[in-house]
């Protein structure tokens, strides 16, 4: 709290703190949240394709199942889960114009983004090497839906990193881009919770 | 021609402003290219050609003869009409990149879609036509040649969308960059869904049955959504971006 310089409470910093306490806050922009619930939308045509076509061969599905690793998909859920309590913590640093906490914070919630990353490819090495491919159908669902979502992680270590870059700015730097950020990010964190229930956890 | 027509009575009224200012008659000569071409690909690729809805991949080599043999007039008539309005993807894409060159982010990002468009539009657009049409020609030809023109044009014409992922990429980086707001912010995102489901329609090459064919559930027909949603936004907001601009104005080389 020691950098509260007086150019850090702009007008838009005021009318932020207003609008919250108010309840009429829209955290982030309408932008993003067009992205996040039109992917919400995709995403959830690719888990109902899922859904159907496993409901017609339970069997195979089920079998194909087995090869997964369940300990590797809760670490990552851990992983991930945690790396969204980074961003929220963030957000809140943020709101508070603490932005050396949020730029740690954030620094945080990315590093979690990218062990995800690394323990899933692990993870698809593994599988790969075992003879896994997407030659089975279950195995094409796993590769392509934690592949999009892989996909989405990286996207979103660069938006964090956008967002580093805006903090460390005195004259950028605002709640709203950090709540940008988190909407993105809890999103990716959402898509995942159900991804793990669908692949690794549903019998 | 109804392009024109169109042109003149939705284009700037610029007879009959006291002050007479440019024209802005051959932007919107060019813009309703943009539906128009859209809008006849749409009906030769579903109505002539017939691969939208997607002819099923897992046929035998006779049903695909027989596929050909019963759409052989169609398809000939679709190929003709492909060699008239080709020529139009590039326009449509041109004016995209010429609207792009008015953002802040500069113009090599609109070089880069203009190229990255066409690259994309010989595979996926122009290879069916041929394949299709060279396979009604000789309708006596060895059957299991008809089936692989049947597999090569659509395995192009669907297999190829990941081409255009690089256009999309360039489209996408122009929107975040660009402070004049020719086109909004989530037209950008939308991109990226396209840069998505369209690699993902990369699996059709290993699979012939399936949410995953060529005629599958996630391969083609998410991707297909996607695709129109995104290309209307893109037309509605060259219209847009149209009307915004200034009479006699032009975006720097």
């Amino acid at each position: 709290m020691t950098n509260t310089e007086p150019t850090a409470l702009t007008a838009e910093q005021t009318d932020h703190a207003d609008r919250r306490q108010r309840g009429t806050h829209l955290p982030g922009d309408g932008h993003m949240w067009l992205m996040v619930l039109g992917d919400l939308i995709i995403f959830g045509g690719y888990f109902i394709v899922y859904m159907v076509q496993r409901a017609m061969a339970p069997a195979a599905y089920l079998q194909a199942q087995q090869h997964l690793s369940i300990t590797i998909g809760v670490l990552n859920t851990v992983v991930l889960v945690t790396s969204s309590w980074f961003v929220a913590q963030a957000v809140r640093a943020a709101a508070d114009a603490d932005y050396e906490r949020a730029v740690r914070l954030i620094y945080g919630g990315g590093a979690c983004g990218v062990l995800f990353i690394g323990v899933k490819a692990y993870e698809w090495t593994m599988k790969i090497t075992q003879g896994y491919t997407n030659s089975n159908e279950f195995f094409m669902f796993y590769y392509m839906l934690t592949g999009v979502h892989m996909f989405h992680v990286a996207l979103g270590v660069l938006i964090l990193g956008i967002v580093v870059r805006e903090l460390r700015n005195p004259r950028r730097r605002r709640p709203s881009m950090v709540e940008q950020g988190a909407t993105y990010w809890h999103m990716v964190d959402l898509l995942w919770l159900v991804i793990f229930g669908l692949l690794y956890v549903m019998r | 021609m109804s392009a024109t027509v169109v042109a003149a009575s939705g284009g700037e009224p610029v007879g009959t402003e006291p002050r007479a200012p440019a024209s802005k008659r051959d932007l919107w000569i060019v813009f309703w290219i943009f539906p128009t071409f859209f809008g006849l690909f749409g009906v030769i690729f579903v109505l002539l050609a017939r691969v939208i809805p997607p002819p099923r991949p897992d046929v035998t080599t006779d049903q695909k003869v027989q596929w050909f043999a019963s759409h052989a007039t169609t398809i000939q008539i679709g190929f003709a009409a492909v060699c008239v309005v080709f020529g139009g993807a590039a326009i449509a894409n041109g004016y995209v990149a010429y609207q792009m060159k008015r953002m802040t982010s500069g113009p090599t990002f609109a070089y880069a879609y203009m190229g990255a468009m066409a690259v994309g539009t010989l595979p996926g657009l122009l290879l069916v036509a041929l394949c299709f049409s060279a396979a009604t020609f000789r309708p006596d030809r060895e059957p299991r040649i008809s089936a692989m023109l049947y597999d090569l044009g659509m395995l192009s014409f669907n297999g190829s969308l990941g081409c255009f992922a690089t256009g999309y990429l360039a489209f996408a980086i122009a929107i975040l960059y660009d402070k004049n707001q020719i086109f909004p912010k989530w037209l950008a995102y939308v991109s990226i869904w396209q840069i998505v489901t369209e690699v993902i329609a990369t699996q059709m090459w290993v699979s012939s049955a399936g949410p995953y064919a060529w005629n599958g559930s996630i391969a083609f027909w998410l991707a297909v959504i996607v695709f129109g949603f995104w290309l209307n936004c893109q037309g509605i907001f060259l219209k847009f971006a149209t009307d915004r601009q200034p009479a006699g104005s032009r975006p720097a080389d």
